[in-house]
C-alpha cells in the first residue's frame, strides 16, 4: 500500500512509493535484457528473428533502458535527498504514472505500430519509415516520450523547489562557495544535496530541449513540408540524450554515498575537491554532447574539438573523487561485505572501467573508425550494466536488509558480474575487429563474439533475475523497515 | 482601491492601453511580425497585469476560490496568447480594426489580468512548471516558423516570418538564461532547517 489514511487526510508512503519505483524498475530492467539476449542470440544466429522486428526490439530495448535507468536513478536521488530538503510524495508518484502511460505508448508504438527508428528518433527518420510504420506509431513514440519527459520535468522541479527552500540558491546548493574556496567545507552541502543539485540543473535544460524537438518532429509527421534544419535537431536530441543517460549515473552515484559509510562506520567526506568536481562536471555535462557528432562533417570543427577535449575530461572529475572515495572509505575499515555494499563497490568499477573506452572513442580519429561498431555499446554496457544497474541493484539489496554472507543473493551476484563482463568484453572484442553495430545479420566471421556475448548476455539475465527476485521477496518487510544505519 | 499605488497602477495601465492604440503607434507595432508578437502583445497583456494587480484588494470573494490555486485564470490566460499567436489571427487583426481593437481587449482582460490574479495563487512547482513548458515551447515555435516553407501570415514577407522565427529563438534562450541565473544564484527566502527535513517529510 502506498497510502495511508491520517487524520482524514491521505498520506503518501514515501519508502513504498520508493519500493514501486524499484519494482517496476526491476520488472521492466529484465524485460529489456531479455530483449537485448533476443538481438545477440539473432546476431549468433542461435534464433531467427526478422530484420523489421530486430530494429523494434533495438528501439524498444534502448528507450526501455534509458527509461528505467532515469526511473531507478530518480528512485535512488529522491530516497536520500528527501533526509535534507522537504520533497512532495505526490510528485513523486506522479512521475511513475506518467513514466507507465509514456512506456505504455512506447510499447504500443514498437510492438503493435512497428516503429524502429532508434531510440535517438533522429530527425527526420521518424517520418521516413519505408512502409514500416504509420505516422501514428512514429507519434505514439515521440508522445510517449513527451510524457515520460513532463513526469521527470516536474520531479525534478519539485527537488529544484525543495533544494531552494533550504539552501536559497543552486549554486549554494552544489556547493559553489566551497569549491573555490570561499567558504568552509564543513558547512557544505551534502553530497545526495549536491549530487541532486548538478543533476536537476542538466536534466531540466535537457527535457526543455528534447521536448522543443519533439514538438518539431511531431509536425513534421504529419506536415512532411515542416523540414527542421537536421543538424540542428541532431544537436538538440543528442543534448537531451546524452544530459539524460548521463545523469542516471549521476543519481545512482549517490546510493555509494549514502550506503558504504553505512557498512564501513565511516561517513562520506565532502571536501574541496569533491564539490570542485561536482561543480566541473555540471558543466562538462552540458557541453559534452557534440562527440556523438564527431561523424557529422558539416558541424563546425570548433565543436568538435570541444567536443573531443571535453570528452576526455568530463568523466573525470567526479568519477576520480568518487572511485578514489570509495577506495579510501573501504580500505582497512573492517567492512564485512554484503550484497548491498558489494554491488554499489561493483558499479564504482563499471563505471571507472566503462570511461576509459569511453575515452577512447571520444577521439576524433579513433571515432572516425570505431564508432559504427561494437566498441560503442560495448563502453556504454559497461558503465550502464556493470556501473549504473550494478549500483541500482545495490540500492534494492540495502532496501530488504542485505544480511547473510552466503546465500543464493550471492550466486545472482556472480552470475551477473561474470556474465556482464563477458557480455561487454565479447562487444569490445567484436568492436575493436571492426564488427559493426546495428546489424540485425552477421558474417560468419563476426559470429563467435556474437556468441561469447549471448552467453554472457544469458548469465547475467539470470542473475538480475535472482537479484530482483531476491528483491520482490523482501519488499513487504522492506516496506515497513527503516534504513539500516 | 489598494490605496494610492493602486490607483496609480491603475491610471498607468489604461494609460499603456490608451497611448499604444493610436494610429501611428499602433501600426508601427504592427508594421513587423516580430515586433507585433514580441513586443506589442507582451505590452497589452503588461497593461492588463498592470490593472488586475491594482484590482487585486477589490477581487470578489467567489472569484478567488472559484479560481481554484490559480488554474481556471493561468489555463484562460494560456489559451488567449495561444489564441493571438495564432497567424491567422495576427492576419485578422492586422486587416479589420474591429478584430484588433478584439485584441487589445481580450490581451488585456483574459491575458494581463487574469495573470496578476491567478499567478501568486498557483504554488511554486505549478509555476515553475509553466516557465519550463513556455520557454521550450517559445523556442519551438520560432523553430516551426523557420521551418515553414510557406509565408504563414499574408501581411509579413518570408524574411519577416524567419526574423519572428530567431526573435522567437532568442527570447526563449534569454529567458531560459535569466531562470537559471536566478534560480542559481538565489533569492532571498526564509531559510528552513535542513534537520527538519526528515520529519517535515515524513509528516506530509
Amino acid at each position: 500500500m502506498t497510502m495511508e489514511v491520517t487524520a482524514g487526510r491521505v498520506a503518501l508512503n514515501a519508502r513504498a512509493a520508493v519500493l514501486a519505483y524499484l519494482a517496476v524498475s526491476g520488472i521492466v530492467l529484465l524485460l529489456m535484457m531479455l530483449l537485448g539476449l533476443t538481438m545477440r542470440l539473432a546476431q549468433a544466429q542461435w534464433i531467427d528473428v526478422e530484420p523489421d522486428f530486430f530494429y523494434v526490439v533495438m528501439t524498444m530495448h534502448g528507450a526501455g533502458m534509458v527509461g528505467i535507468a532515469g526511473l531507478s536513478g530518480a528512485a535512488v536521488m529522491w530516497h536520500f535527498v528527501r533526509r535534507h530538503v522537504p520533497v512532495s510524495t505526490a510528485v513523486f508518484l506522479v512521475n511513475l504514472v506518467f513514466f507507465l502511460i509514456g512506456a505504455v505508448l512506447i510499447l504500443g508504438a514498437g510492438f503493435i505500430g512497428g516503429f524502429g527508428a532508434g531510440w535517438t528518433f533522429l530527425f527526420p527518420l521518424p517520418a521516413h519509415s519505408g512502409e514500416l510504420w504509420s505516422a501514428n506509431a512514429a507519434a505514439a513514440y515521440l508522445v510517449g516520450l513527451m510524457i515520460i519527459g513532463v513526469g521527470f520535468l516536474l520531479l525534478h522541479l519539485d527537488i529544484a523547489r525543495g533544494i531552494l527552500s533550504v539552501y536559497g540558491g543552486l549554486g549554494a546548493a552544489l556547493g559553489v562557495k566551497q569549491a573555490f574556496g570561499l567558504a568552509p567545507e564543513k558547512g557544505g552541502p551534502p553530497p545526495a544535496v549536491a549530487a541532486s543539485t548538478m543533476v536537476l540543473i542538466v536534466n531540466i535544460l535537457g527535457i526543455a530541449l528534447g521536448a522543443a524537438v519533439l514538438v518539431v518532429s511531431l509536425v513534421n509527421l504529419y506536415v512532411p513540408s515542416f523540414t527542421f534544419n537536421a543538424l540542428a535537431a541532431k544537436n538538440m536530441i543528442y543534448f537531451f540524450g546524452h544530459v539524460f543517460i548521463n545523469a542516471t549515473i549521476y543519481m545512482a552515484v549517490i546510493a555509494v554515498y549514502e550506503i558504504l559509510p553505512v557498512y564501513t562506520h565511516r561517513p562520506w567526506k565532502a571536501n574541496r575537491a569533491f564539490y570542485f568536481a561536482w561543480v566541473l562536471s555540471t558543466a562538462m555535462v552540458l557541453t559534452v554532447y557534440t562527440h556523438h557528432l564527431l561523424m557529422d562533417f558539416a558541424m563546425p570543427a570548433w565543436a568538435l574539438v570541444a567536443g573531443q577535449i571535453i570528452s576526455w575530461l568530463s568523466g573525470l572529475p567526479v568519477l576520480l573523487v568518487t572511485a578514489f572515495g570509495t577506495l579510501a572509505n573501504v580500505y582497512r575499515s573492517g567492512l564485512r561485505w554484503n550484497l548491498a555494499a558489494a554491488l554499489v563497490f561493483v558499479g564504482v568499477a563499471g563505471w571507472a572501467i566503462g570511461v576509459i573506452p569511453a575515452i577512447a572513442d571520444g577521439t576524433i580519429a579513433v571515432n572516425s573508425v570505431m564508432h559504427n561498431t561494437q566498441w560503442v555499446p560495448g563502453h556504454f554496457h559497461t558503465y550502464l550494466l556493470l556501473g549504473m544497474v550494478a549500483m541500482m541493484l545495490g540500492f534494492t539489496a540495502y532496501l530488504t536488509r542485505p544480511q547473510p554472507r552466503y546465500g543464493l543473493g550471492w550466486i545472482g551476484f556472480w552470475l551477473y558480474v561474470g556474465g556482464g563482463t563477458l557480455f561487454v568484453l565479447a562487444f569490445l572484442l567484436a568492436g575493436s575487429e571492426s564488427v559493426p553495430r546495428r546489424y540485425a545479420v552477421h558474417v560468419a566471421s563476426w559470429l563467435p563474439y556474437d556468441r561469447v556475448g549471448s552467453v554472457g548476455a544469458a548469465l547475467a539475465v539470470t542473475g538480475v533475475l535472482i537479484l530482483i527476485a531476491r528483491f520482490f521477496a523482501g519488499v513487504r518487510t522492506a516496506a515497513q523497515a527503516e534504513d539500516p544505519a | 482601491m489598494n490605496g494610492r499605488p493602486g490607483t496609480i497602477r491603475s491610471l498607468l495601465a489604461l494609460g499603456l492601453l490608451a497611448l499604444l492604440w493610436p494610429s501611428p503607434l499602433r501600426h508601427l507595432l504592427e508594421r513587423d511580425m516580430a515586433v507585433h508578437m514580441i513586443v506589442q502583445l507582451p505590452l497589452l497583456a503588461c497593461g492588463g497585469f498592470l490593472l488586475g494587480s491594482a484590482l487585486r484588494a477589490h477581487e470578489p470573494r467567489w472569484l478567488a476560490e472559484a479560481d481554484w490555486l490559480g488554474l481556471p485564470g493561468l489555463l484562460l490566460v494560456i489559451f488567449t496568447t495561444s489564441f493571438w499567436m495564432l497567424p491567422r489571427m495576427l492576419d485578422a487583426a492586422l486587416a479589420d480594426p474591429a478584430i484588433d481593437g478584439v485584441k487589445f481587449l481580450s490581451v488585456a482582460s483574459f491575458a494581463g489580468l487574469p495573470l496578476a490574479l491567478s499567478w501568486r495563487r498557483m504554488p511554486a512547482l505549478g509555476r515553475a512548471f509553466l516557465w519550463a513548458n513556455f520557454i521550450p515551447k517559445l523556442g519551438a515555435i520560432g523553430g516551426l516558423y523557420l521551418a515553414a516553407p510557406i509565408r504563414l501570415c499574408a501581411y509579413y514577407r518570408l524574411d519577416q516570418q524567419a526574423a519572428a522565427g530567431w526573435t522567437l529563438i532568442a527570447v526563449a534562450v534569454a529567458l531560459a538564461m535569466a531562470w537559471f541565473v536566478i534560480a542559481f544564484v538565489g533569492v532571498p527566502m526564509s531559510q528552513a532547517p535542513a534537520q527538519s527535513c526528515r520529519a517535515g517529510n515524513e509528516a506530509a
